[in-house]
């Protein structure tokens, strides 16, 4: 059995029989993977306390080669991110971004997701309160594009023909992006008021400054990328996660 | 043999116990003399007939109300919050809390569906506007979905005019630093105090 460390961050930790645990990790070389940490659940396990949904740090595995579950025989922490806990709307993304990983990415390795989601906690455990409803959503949108599924808003999704940026945009979830005059016709879509299309615009350029969104834009946006996920991504599984970041009741305090 | 099996099916669903450990239980048990299998099945079955949560708390009870309700010597304004019944008992063979409590019956856990309606928030919420609470004390286990858990709470929370804490971090009493895991002690750090 080949002995590999990576980096990983956990994604979530399920006591297994009487001392272990089994631990799903998202790991940058080798994709998501299921492992068992032996006497993790022991009260003087050499894996102390660092087995926490969310923790970065460098994993050292024992890879089965029949099976899906290997071995973790080490994790040196090298980030806790506990500010993530100290307020829900960056917990709850952080989630979100964790059941994405575990639920949506491809098996095989995917060092941009990985990427992208590290990037990601390391900026929600940093960004000041206000900048949190644009950059929440930031975060998730960043995690879709690394994944292969951000939308297009330049020209048509259908058919590459320009669009008229002027007033209202035609935006369809099912066609993955805007749609010109003459496909919105024919196609269900969400007209985007201009000052939403804009907003949407630079969530998705991360060079962009972030934009300013209330309480209730914030939450429209939320409404509309959640449902891009599960067109797109969910493929009809529930994402719990997602449904709980979904909601206006964090937000509000 | 299938009624074997099936009691060590039920054990193996009980936290902490793998498949080995409920085959040592049943093996143990059907060795027993019959009464005193009959006592422990008669005990089960009381438990599952009388024991219910606690109509203010959630905490385990008898009656409409536990014991630590039903204690007028206890402290309603000083309300201490927790996940499980396990937890209030362990604060009480601590024996140092004179306050009451509040189990919420689980914790925040979005990726495995569990959100904020699935807990007794609604009830504590309830308690406080209420009013004669004073201070409410979030004891809520030192783990990411603890934390939140206590945070949502305390959003939750935000506009009434009471106290509201949050149990301290900190180091295992008998220990000695050199075991003390890492993470443990940066939260120690984090949380420590100035003395005057
Ligand atoms: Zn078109
Ligand atoms: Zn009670």
């Amino acid at each position: 059995m080949p002995l590999i460390s990576t980096q990983a961050i956990i994604l979530s930790t399920l006591r297994y029989g009487e001392t272990s645990k089994i631990v799903r990790l998202a790991t940058r070389e080798h994709g998501v993977q299921s492992a068992i940490a032996k006497g993790a659940s022991r009260p003087r396990s050499r894996f102390g306390a660092a087995l926490q949904a969310l923790s970065g740090g460098q994993a050292h595995l024992l890879l089965s080669e029949r099976r899906d579950l290997h071995t973790l025989t080490g994790f040196d922490i090298t980030t806790l991110p506990v500010r993530l806990a100290s307020e829900v709307s960056r917990y709850a993304t952080a989630t979100a971004l964790a059941e994405l990983m575990l639920r949506v990415a491809p098996p095989d390795p995917h060092p941009e997701a990985f990427d992208t989601f590290e990037a990601a906690l390391a900026l929600l455990e940093e960004a000041p309160p206000p900048a949190l409803p644009a950059l929440t959503l930031r975060c998730v949108w960043a995690l879709v594009g690394a994944l292969g599924f951000a939308p297009v808003l330049e020209v048509c999704a259908r058919d590459g023909r320009p669009i008229d940026a002027a007033g209202t945009l035609p935006f369809s979830t099912a066609e993955g992006g805007a749609l010109c005059r003459l496909c919105a016709q024919t196609h269900e879509v969400t007209d985007l008021p201009a000052e939403s299309y804009q907003a949407l615009a630079a969530l998705l350029d991360a060079t962009a400054a972030l934009p300013a969104l209330d309480a209730r834009h914030a939450s429209a946006h939320r409404r509309l990328l959640s449902r891009y996920i599960r067109h797109h991504l969910a493929e009809g599984a529930t994402l719990t996660a997602l449904e709980f970041w979904q909601q206006p009741a964090w937000s509000v305090g | 043999m299938s009624t074997l099996d099936d009691l060590v099916t039920e054990f193996a669903r009980l936290p902490g116990v793998g498949r080995k450990t409920a085959q040592r239980l049943a093996h143990h048990l059907v060795q027993q003399p019959g009464e005193r299998l009959a006592r422990l099945a008669q005990a089960l079955v009381q438990v599952a007939e009388r024991v219910r949560p606690c109509t203010v708390c959630g905490n385990l009870a008898e009656a409409d109300r536990c014991p630590i309700c039903l204690d007028p010597r206890r402290d309603a304004g000083l309300v201490c919050v927790v996940e499980e019944p396990a937890a209030v008992a362990s604060l009480e063979r601590a024996g140092e809390f004179r306050g009451t409590y509040h189990v919420l019956g689980g914790r925040l856990d979005p990726l495995s569906g569990v959100g904020p309606e699935a807990l007794r928030l609604e009830q504590l919420v309830a308690r406080v506007r209420a009013g004669g609470v004073r201070e409410v004390i979030l004891a809520t286990n030192p783990s990411m979905e603890g934390e939140v858990t206590a945070t949502y709470v305390q959003q939750l929370l935000a506009g009434q005019d009471i106290r509201v804490s949050r149990l301290a971090r900190g180091l295992p009493m008998g220990g000695d630093l050199e075991y003390v895991d890492g993470v443990t002690l940066a939260h120690a750090l984090s949380a420590r105090q100035e003395l005057r």
